[in-house]
């Protein structure tokens, strides 16, 4: 079932991506996808729901917030790198 | 003497919890680089598009239908030793090294079409940002390499296990890392392969 809906998602985004959508709307349907992709796989897949809440709350919560950093820092780097030297 | 053993962490084998650990700063590493990829993109004006529905896209989607199919049959190897089926479950596992192999060859034939068209990492025959190569041969390269590193691992805890030597709780934890390298790919087809379409 869960391999079903991983297909189905994925026929979605290749329909979309031909779908004349706006970047800003593609961009961010794509990662919503993703991100449904990810959940069923962590716990259908690699069976995180039969695992102790614990694990999940120790891992999880964590590389969220290094994921949100990393998008805070990087586009700074960008602004960085059109500095110049006076 | 008696020996008291500390308990493992969240009750699991070790080897387990430093695979989620492991999971954990891979994914982090793959954010960092799609994040890298997103913000090049965003500052590149002169992007380019090269992919066409026939073949790149096309040959995207099978390689996601075999990734996608090898995560299920990784459950049935993890199932069956699990349930002490070793014949079975080593058929399920010998099923993933093959979709594994077909995904390495479909990726390979596509970065030599590449190649022979002009693209690399530092050029781009359309004309455009050489970021476009860059990015797409660094994501997908890496993606590729955790794909070929997951082949050999199947190949070598099936050994181990079909002699014995190792239980069913290796054949899980290798199973972890496999749909991890799947879940990648679900970031990584949208994002560089469908962004990038005609």
């Amino acid at each position: 079932m869960a391999w079903i809906g991983a297909m189905l998602i994925v026929a979605i985004e290749a329909w979309l991506a031909y779908a004349h959508l706006s970047m800003g709307v593609l961009v961010g349907s794509f990662l919503v996808l993703a991100i449904i992709e990810t959940v069923v796989a962590l716990r259908y897949f690699m069976n995180l729901k039969y695992e102790p809440p614990a694990l999940f709350w120790t891992l999880i919560p964590g590389l969220v917030f290094a994921l949100l950093m990393l998008n805070h820092v990087w586009p700074d780097a960008i602004r960085v790198s059109a500095l110049r030297f006076p | 003497m008696a020996v008291t053993m500390e308990a493992t962490p969240f009750g699991m084998p070790s080897r387990k919890f430093a695979m989620w650990l492991f999971i954990i700063a891979d994914a982090a590493t793959f954010a960092a680089i799609l994040f890298a990829y997103g913000y090049a993109r965003l500052a590149s004006p002169n992007w380019t598009r090269p992919f066409q529905f026939w073949p790149t896209i096309a040959n995207g989607l099978v390689m996601t239908v075999v990734l996608l199919t090898s995560s299920l049959t990784m459950v049935g190897a993890s199932t069956a030793a699990r349930d002490g089926k070793q014949p079975l479950a080593l058929r399920w596992l010998g099923a993933t090294v093959v979709l594994g192999l077909v995904f390495t060859a479909l990726h390979v034939s596509e970065w030599v079409t590449m190649f022979g068209e002009g693209w690399s990492t530092a050029t781009n025959p359309l004309g455009g940002s050489t970021l476009v190569g860059g990015t797409f041969f660094i994501i997908t390269g890496l993606s590729l390499l955790h794909v070929i590193a997951g082949v050999v691992a199947l190949i070598v805890i099936a050994g181990g296990y079909r002699r014995g030597r190792w239980d069913a709780s290796y054949i899980e934890t290798t199973g972890l890392y496999w749909h991890f390298v799947d879940v990648v790919w679900m970031f990584v087809f949208p994002l560089v392969y469908l962004l990038n379409a005609k």
